[in-house]
């Protein structure tokens, strides 16, 4: 953040010209007053506290009343490193989170597709798509409770009637983490739906009539016209998704608990009983500042192979 | 550049941490004027059943018109993230003056050194009126840190009609042992129906209470030196109830992983003649059963060592940072009289803590027999050892909880719950 | 269009969204029958999605309880302000970042990334010691202020993808016919974004309004609770819960949102064609 008001590092090298010097100058005088408005509530709300959230990670820092905290460099992170609690929770993370974003996307382009085509009733269905995104989570974990409920639910009361025994999704250790899946799913449809369906209007009708002259059907011209040109709003939506979900605890925590026998015990989940339950916030945001880094990792190597792949398919 | 940037690193963490201790002697928000005027007390209630907060209203009207110099004011909170609040709000020195919550929750407040030390300010009366079972599951090194209000035990309820069918007698007396129990599941179990369905998917806290009825304390000592021993009383508990599950058949296992609540409807339906619930479902099954159902209360169930439970009460702190503790405690003491807290007891269905209490009850609940086997229940209520145990909470989150469930699931044998308990407090506590 | 289908794709397509629509809108819709069961019909094994016995006692029970209208009321002011003035605040910023690029788009970039990846948990204490120090704790201005903060990553990201694609030619012509960036701001960028900053506004008023955590922790007094505090407090002690009055007070709580949908929805559809992720 402190980029704007540091004068520019001595790289100018490009432009020697005066004149476009003043210019660069007023450019960054322009560019201060459009961003300080936004700055100010993002430096105060957010950048003060993720930095002190980030450097507690470097310390014993607890809850308890006039605690005192010492720095001690990376003792958090050595502990951490033979946590293997934290590993497995970690390991259950990535599997919620990489399920929920690549199903939701699979879920949400059939659906974007549908939406985009010529079918009636459009404002209609619009709406209807957008459910998931208007209730409240605590709503929609205790909604999916009752569907999921073993007695009395109407999901095995349906299997039952038509003669297939019900299944105890929630608390069966098979079945508990694909249940979940399925709710995040769920309620990251219609977000993801819209920016496909926006994505999917930006591309110019001409592409699919020249493909369609060319004889391609619609699934060819689904897989050589419409994939391509989405391929950067795919790209950065399933990132998103993956950062969201991975990040979010509350909707797992009102349906599982992170049971059964730690079946659902994501990140996020683990990082609170540290931080709240057991009061150690140092150790705690230790954890953090390692799943920062290790999402980051993954993002950039994910982000680099894709863009790597367009880059072939361009050319 | 580098170096400096360590530095700089260095400096920001402690500048973080400052801000973060520099905070923490805040005082409560409900000071008030220091001056002549009235003072005000802020009194976090979480009490949400209508009648219980009308109840409280009453009381704390009451105190305001005795009291015209020490006013109280009750603020409303809910159960439902309780504890995350509390814990900002006294991190952040924002806490209210009197806090209810209950006793293994607010232990880690105590610890941190949050709450006041009431040995000198509950009136005495009181202090002789509550048996020591239960001031021991709010005394911490020596403190006590709340006033227990109302308390609650594990009940069996039964479907008098399937247990007719059985062929078995309701059974009578003070008590039932764990034997009686199982022949009776045994007895009530048909293909059409499982004689228990008892909600465990939060098994830990029933478990850790009913084995106080096989002596299995689990811990030794206390604070940050604690022990475990996790041996055949401690493995009672679980055992019974996973081999009624698997061996005799007879406790329904969908329902371990369940709710208390989602396993009422399995009763209300006669899908099982008996469930294990908190003593507080009384009321709830008193509204909600359909109407033919008919129901009763079974004698507590009692171990080895008799019909002894874990103590775990609602409770009534005050912030030791409030300028006003001394008023606190004496709003307390009114708050908690006979009459008064046995209204709150009677509003939601618990067992209130002191014998006067108990008496006025009784009397309120007239010859209700769910009320008499509620009340009975109360007398075996101990202060559990795990309650001073530091790191309590996180074993009971991220080791307990997870290996009950495997085992209540048929997923590991019983050594290696031991072990995973065992082992896993190595972990947590190390 | 471009080449006519066979008959059998039309009914399969309409059958397919049909499948799609009964899995994304049927919780609702068993949340809706929920509310008006009755508590013995919700604790029973039934499962009806037509309620035995309509009971309508529900909706009464969840206005009469815990302030749910003043919490509704707060929730209304709370989100619709936090989307006034998240539009407003990262309007020009989004078009700082797309335009002028450079460091400040890169460290706005990591920024973004890092604050959606950091555990909300972590930074709870810390943000209420900053609000607490600038007296903002307990007050639903530090809330909105918060919220804004918060969604202020996204709505950045979503609104520099549309500035990015409006064609920087436009703006070169009104500078060639003198004017100051703040005009050509308003003049020319903001009626094209126009579709754009309805989505931003329905992305952070549906957040505002269903937002939990954040509301509990900085809330003290009831009086300014918002919805999904009040609907929490159903929830009660140890299986305490209140199913019916809950459903009820939980389609209360969605209704808005859906109306803002349905208004909203033709700009909607319409705004996304910019292309919100490219730039």
């Amino acid at each position: 953040m402190t980029v704007i008001d540091t004068p520019a590092a001595p790289t100018p090298s490009k432009k020697p010209a005066k004149r476009i010097g003043a210019r660069v100058r007023a450019q960054r005088k322009e560019a201060i007053a459009l961003v300080i408005p936004a700055l100010l509530p993002i430096i105060v709300f957010s950048a003060i506290p993720l930095i002190s959230g980030v450097a507690l990670g470097f310390t014993d820092a607890t809850l308890a009343r006039n605690a005192e905290t010492n720095f001690v460099g990376l003792d958090n992170f050595v502990a951490l490193g033979g946590d293997t609690r934290f590993w497995g929770s970690f390991g259950i993370g990535l599997v919620w989170a990489g399920s929920v974003a690549g199903l939701t996307l699979i879920s949400a382009m059939g659906l974007a597709l549908l939406l985009n085509s010529d079918l009636k009733l459009k404002s209609l269905t619009r709406i209807l798509a957008l459910i998931p995104w208007a209730m409240p989570p605590v709503v929609i974990a205790i909604v999916w409770r009752m569907i999921y409920n073993p007695n009395s639910g109407p999901l095995n009361g349906t299997l039952e009637f038509f003669g297939i025994p019900g299944v105890n999704w929630l608390g069966d250790f098979s079945t508990a983490l694909p249940a979940v899946i399925v709710v995040g799913v769920w309620s990251g449809i219609p977000q993801t739906t819209v920016l496909l369906l926006a994505g999917m209007q930006s591309i110019a009708p001409e592409q699919h009539e020249a493909a369609a002259v060319d004889g391609a059907g619609a699934v060819r011209r689904f897989w050589h016209v419409t994939l391509p040109a989405l391929r950067p709003v795919i790209i950065a939506v399933t990132a998103l998704d993956f950062i969201w979900q991975f990040n979010s605890f509350g909707l797992i925590y009102v349906l599982t608990e992170g049971g059964p026998g730690g079946q659902t015990m994501i990140p996020p989940l683990f990082t609170y009983l540290e931080a709240f339950r057991n009061r150690e916030i140092g150790y705690a945001s230790a954890m953090g500042n390692v799943l920062v880094l290790a999402i980051l990792v993954i993002l950039s190597v994910y982000l680099v192979n894709q863009f790597r792949q367009n880059r072939k398919v361009r050319a | 550049m580098k170096r400096f940037r360590g530095i700089g690193a260095i400096a920001l963490a402690g500048v973080a941490a400052l801000a973060l201790a520099g905070c923490q002697q805040g005082s409560a928000s409900g000071g008030g004027g220091e001056g002549d005027g009235p003072i005000t007390l802020e009194f976090q209630s979480l009490s949400d059943q209508p009648t219980t907060q009308a109840a409280v209203k009453e009381i704390v009207d009451q105190w305001n018109t005795d009291n015209p110099d020490v006013q109280v004011s009750i603020v409303q909170g809910g159960w439902d993230g309780a504890y995350d609040k509390l814990i900002t709000q006294f991190t952040g020195g924002t806490a209210p003056d009197i806090i209810h919550f209950e006793a293994s929750s607010i232990v880690s407040f105590a610890q941190d050194g949050y709450l006041a030390d009431l040995n000198d300010l509950v009136a005495p009366d009181l202090k002789s009126d509550i048996s020591q079972g239960i001031w021991d599951s709010v005394t911490q090194d020596g403190k006590i840190i709340a006033y227990p209000s109302t308390l609650q035990s594990y009940m069996v309820f039964a479907n008098a009609d399937l247990l007719a069918q059985a062929g078995v007698e309701v059974p009578s007396g003070d008590s039932m042992t764990w034997d009686q129990f199982e022949e009776i599941a045994k007895a009530t179990t048909t293909p059409e129906h499982y004689g228990v369905g008892w909600g465990l998917k939060s098994p830990t806290a029933t478990v850790m209470s009913m084995a106080l009825g096989f002596d299995g304390g689990f811990f030794e000592g206390g604070g940050a030196d604690a022990s475990i021993d996790v041996g055949d009383g401690e493995l009672a508990v679980p055992g019974r109830i996973h081999d009624m599950a698997y061996a005799d058949k007879s406790i329904d296992p969908t329902s371990l992983t369940q709710s208390g609540s989602d396993v009422l409807a399995s009763f209300y339906g006669g899908k099982v003649a008996m469930t294990v619930q908190g003593s507080f479902q009384a009321t709830n099954m008193a509204k909600d059963a359909p109407e033919g159902l008919n129901w009763v209360a079974l004698p507590p169930i009692a171990g080895t060592a008799g019909a002894v439970q874990a103590a775990n009460p609602q409770t009534y702190s005050i912030n030791v940072d409030s300028p006003h503790v001394q008023e606190s405690a004496d709003f307390l003491n009114f708050f908690m009289s006979g009459d008064n807290l046995a209204k709150i007891a009677y509003a939601d269905a618990l067992i209130p803590s002191s014998g006067e209490a108990r008496a006025a009850v009784e009397k309120l609940a007239g010859d209700d027999q769910a009320w008499k086997q509620v009340l009975a229940s109360g007398e075996g209520l101990e202060g559990p050892p795990f309650l001073k145990v530091s790191k309590y909470q996180e074993w009971k989150d991220t080791v307990a909880t997870p290996a009950l469930q495997q085992y209540l699931a048929d997923q590991i044998s019983k050594d290696q719950l031991a072990t995973q308990l065992t082992d896993g407090w190595a972990d947590v506590n190390g | 269009m471009i080449a006519r289908r066979p008959r059998y794709a039309t009914v399969l397509m309409y059958a397919v969204l049909a499948a799609y629509l009964v899995f994304l809108g049927f919780p609702l819709l068993w949340l809706l029958s929920a509310s008006f069961k009755s508590s013995r019909e919700l604790n029973s094994l039934s499962v009806n999605l037509i309620p035995i016995e309509w009971d309508f006692s529900n909706y009464a029970n969840a206005l009469d309880r815990q302030n749910l209208v003043t919490a509704f009321g707060n929730s209304m002011l709370v989100a619709i302000v936090t989307m006034i003035v998240a539009v407003l605040l990262s309007m020009p910023m989004a078009y700082a970042l797309a335009r002028l690029k450079g460091r400040l788009r890169a460290a706005g970039t990591v920024w973004i990334l890092i604050s959606q990846v950091f555990p909300t948990i972590l930074i709870i204490i810390p943000l209420f010691l900053v609000l607490r120090s600038l007296q903002l704790n307990d007050t639903l201005f530090g809330l909105i202020l918060v919220y804004v903060t918060f969604t202020m990553p996204f709505t950045l990201w979503m609104l520099q993808g549309y500035v990015a694609a409006i064609p920087p030619e436009l703006e070169e012509a009104a500078e060639m016919d003198g004017a100051g960036r703040f005009t050509i701001l308003r003049t020319v960028i903001l009626p094209l974004l126009a579709p754009g900053l309805v989505a931003t506004a329905m992305f952070t008023f549906v957040s505002a309004w269903n937002e939990f955590f954040l509301a509990l922790v900085l809330l003290q007094s009831p009086e300014l609770y918002t919805l999904p505090i009040a609907l929490r407090s159903f929830l009660g002690a140890e299986g305490q819960t209140q199913l019916g009055p809950l459903a009820a007070g939980a389609i209360l709580a969605t209704i808005p949102s859906l109306v803002i949908f349905g208004i909203l929805q033709k700009k909607l559809t319409g705004g996304m064609l910019a292309g919100a992720v490219k730039g």
